[in-house]
């Protein structure tokens, strides 16, 4: 089996002045299992796409990746990339996995074999039928790895395969990764640094400014960890991260809402159900994601949602923030209404959002503006309210030096952070976000705790979907619970 | 794969369905020449499927609906464009008519009880209506109404037929059949395939960005103008969306050995693609409508 080798490998995004990833050499034997983790924005993913081989044409890249002495043919590197939506390339679960086998040209029953041990393995349960417009983000992330498996490539690159989901499936996923890589190279990038150091031969460390810092065994890494940035990595057994504080009347509603010092409920939804509706080429059978849920978002308080993947978590959020029509009732309080009809699906454009802020789950779609700058002050700006807010929400997210930068081209972690500094910059008093924890590394993930809890604090009716255990911990307010599209008892987390 | 079912046949422990239980009665049955047929993922025990699954023509014939529903993708091509050539033959109103007038006594051979094909049929209404009351403006005939009808009724002809068939088209299933009965490049069908998926979630973004917008108090106003304004700018956030995400799915695909499929061996496909039964009888029976302008042309 084939070294992977890479180079003095320096990668400059197009219009950058400095490189993400700077002089990087890195030996992979055969068969070695390496995890690389990093601060958030530390060019991770840039350095396993150019271990794929399969750098963006845009970037300006120097250095050379050489597989057993020579260029890496396709295929022969599998791939999980960090946005499942991409990777999907057929209609059902099944065909989508049999699309690398199919490309090596393999009998017809040895495709479908593989296709059920790369499901088994993946842990993809939903069945090989399913339709993959219907799975969940998590689902679809296993799904996607399922497609990596397939192909049984020598070396395996994965790119924070377990960062969408709940910790139980996390660890199982982890497992199935690891038993798939039996014998083969892998490389994962992940922030969760304490699951997989005890299961890998090797850990680098990625500095801020694209320098290798630190390679070797998980042992000696972590023993030297005071060279380290300890505020980039979660390093096994620290102190959960104290959330940081954030300036008093930074997160202040602009809307001042009566009673909200009483954690009076700002939203209530009684019995709320959703039908999706799919629409395209070939309009699918509707399928109900929600039904049965009552639900309460009181003032100054933290409600988090909870469940498994495919549980109806991202689709109550949808709700709540006036974004789809349930059936069942939900009433905004008449504080909040102010005069506008109590539910907030029927509310204008911006009467939504000088009220309701909603953080989606795959922010990188819904961006609105052209750069960081621009991307924070647009709600407010639309409400003709501009101010100061966005400037230090992006001095606080760690995004102030990348603010002229098109929101596309920053990391995902940085991309999650702007979509919340963007929510909060207009000083809504009803907050939903969606897993906004996801892909940050300690420093970052203090920040965005704290201007979850600061939000609370201020009186916001703040409502966060997780499966981060952490998270739970700082928010300390309600539970909801949800398993298959209903809520389930469960008031702790 | 040994037939004595040690352990160590199964790739690292994966229960693979089929072979993992090889001294049952179940499996002899599996054991036999799979047929492509659905009863081969039924049969297995656990949770896997590990056999070839039916096609989606077998699966839509397991389920109620009009009888077009077993039919494969290259019957249904045919045909619509055999009725689209068929309506070339039209030079009279009359013609047209009883045209018409067949297609539409097909119509429960295509249409199942409940579907309503509704809104796909708006955009054909709108274009017979608006070619109809060009030609009445615009004609210089003698007969103004008469050539409006006749043009009118050519177009329905023409169209309607493609319209209803092709709802029943897969695009998955019709790249299985382009490729292997009609030997089309493999990469090209298999790209524009991709692409047709990528168009289906398109809507689903839409929505996504959509919501993000109006979330973000960037909605669609009350006036018509600002409506036109913001479905433009939402479109064009969209369509970027939509080059970039093209990108990172080239991307996904070359990582899943597509750049180098067919350089070392034939892609393979994962399903097979079966002209059957119903495909003729909709090709023998869709010649026939198809051919019913000339006919009454001929006769009349």
């Amino acid at each position: 089996m084939p070294d992977l080798r890479l180079s003095d490998l320096s990668v400059t995004p197009a219009g950058a002045r400095r490189p993400v990833v700077d002089r990087v050499d890195l030996d992979v034997p055969a068969g070695q299992r390496v995890l690389l983790v990093g601060p958030s924005g530390a060019g991770k993913s840039t350095v396993l796409r150019a271990l794929a081989g399969l750098l963006e044409d845009d970037v300006d890249a120097r250095g050379e990746v050489l597989l057993g002495g020579r260029p890496a043919r396709p295929g022969e590197v599998g791939l999980l990339l960090q946005d499942p939506l991409d990777t999907v390339v057929a209609a059902t679960a099944g065909r989508d996995t049999a699309f690398g086998p199919e490309n090596a040209g393999l009998p017809r029953e040895e495709v479908w074999r593989r296709v059920a041990q790369a499901h088994a393995a993946a842990h993809h349960v939903a069945g090989r039928d399913r339709d993959v417009a219907t799975l969940s983000g998590g689902e679809r992330q296993r799904l996607a790895l399922a497609g990596a498996l397939a192909v049984q490539p020598s070396v395996l690159l994965l790119d924070e395969p377990t960062s969408m989901l709940d910790a139980p499936t996390a660890a199982r996923v982890r497992e199935a990764v690891l038993r798939a890589a039996a014998g083969r190279t892998l490389v994962v990038v992940d922030h969760d640094l304490a699951g997989w150091a005890p299961h890998v031969d090797r850990v680098l460390v990625l500095g801020r400014g694209g320098l290798l810092v630190a390679d070797g065994a998980p042992a000696d890494v972590l023993a030297g960890s005071r060279a380290l940035p300890a505020d980039g990595l979660w390093l096994p057994g620290a102190p959960a991260p104290r959330p940081v504080d954030v300036p008093a009347g930074l997160l202040a509603p602009q809307l001042a809402v009566p009673g909200a010092a009483t954690g009076d409920a700002l939203l209530t939804g009684r019995g709320l159900g959703l039908v999706r509706r799919r629409r395209g080429l070939r309009p699918a059978p509707p399928a109900t994601v929600l039904h049965g849920v009552d639900v309460a978002l009181p003032a100054g308080r933290s409600t988090a949602f909870t469940g498994p993947s495919g549980s109806g978590k991202s689709s109550l959020l949808a709700v709540l923030a006036g974004l789809a029509r349930p059936t069942g009732e939900l009433t905004a309080a008449p504080g909040l209404a102010g005069g506008l009809p109590p539910q907030p699906w029927r509310w204008r454009s911006r009467e939504l959002a000088a009220r309701l802020a909603w953080v989606p789950q795959f922010p990188e779609h819904t961006f609105v503006r052209a750069t960081v700058r621009e991307e924070v002050a647009a709600t407010p700006l639309a409400l003709g309210c501009p101010g100061a807010r966005g400037e230090q929400l992006l001095e606080l997210l760690g995004l102030a030096h990348r603010a002229d930068v098109n929101p596309f081209r920053l990391s995902g972690g940085e991309q999650r952070r702007l979509a919340l500094a963007g929510a909060l910059a207009a000083g809504p008093a009803v907050l939903l976000a969606d897993e906004p924890s996801v892909g940050q590394d300690r420093g970052t993930w203090a920040v965005v705790a704290g201007l979850l809890a600061a939000a609370a604090r201020e009186g916001v009716a703040v409502g966060v979907s997780t499966h981060d255990e952490r998270l739970l911990r700082v928010l300390d307010g309600p539970v909801v619970a949800l398993r298959g599209g209903t809520r389930v008892a469960g008031v702790a987390a | 794969m040994s037939r004595d079912g040690t352990p160590a046949a199964v790739p690292s422990g994966v229960p693979s369905g089929v072979h993992r239980t090889v001294h049952t009665p179940v499996d002899e049955a599996v054991e036999k020449p799979v047929d492509g047929a659905g009863e081969a993922g039924a049969a297995v025990d656990g949770p896997v499927d590990a056999g070839v699954p039916p096609t989606p023509a077998q699966l839509r014939s397991a389920a109620p609906g009009p009888p077009v529903r077993s039919c494969g993708p290259l019957s249904l091509l045919a045909v619509s464009l055999l009725c689209a050539l068929g309506a070339l033959a039209v030079d009279d109103w009359q013609q047209a008519a009883v045209a018409l007038l067949v297609q539409l006594l097909c119509l429960p051979l295509v249409v199942g009880r409940g579907a309503s094909p509704g809104r796909r049929l708006v955009p054909l209404a709108v274009a017979a209506l608006s070619v109809g009351w060009s030609t009445v403006l615009a004609g210089d005939s003698d007969e103004p109404l008469r050539t409006a009808a006749t043009a009118a009724l050519r177009l329905v002809v023409l169209v309607l037929p493609g319209v209803l068939l092709l709802g029943w088209l897969d695009p998955g299933e019709a790249g299985d059949h382009l490729a292997q009965r009609l030997r089309l490049p493999g990469r090209v069908v298999v790209a524009a395939v991709a692409a047709l998926g990528q168009l289906a979630t398109l809507a689903q973004v839409w929505d996504q960005v959509a919501a993000a917008r109006r979330v973000r108090g960037l909605g669609a106003g009350r006036s018509p103008l600002s409506r036109a304004r913001w479905a433009a700018s939402t479109a064009f956030g969209l369509l970027v969306d939509a080059v970039r995400r093209a990108g990172r799915t080239a991307v996904a695909m070359d990582a899943r050995g597509f750049a180098a499929a067919g350089v070392d061996a034939p892609r393979s496909w994962a399903l097979p693609a079966p002209w059957r039964r119903a495909d003729s009888v909709l090709l023998a029976a869709g010649a026939l409508v198809a051919a019913v302008p000339l006919l009454v042309r001929l006769l009349g």
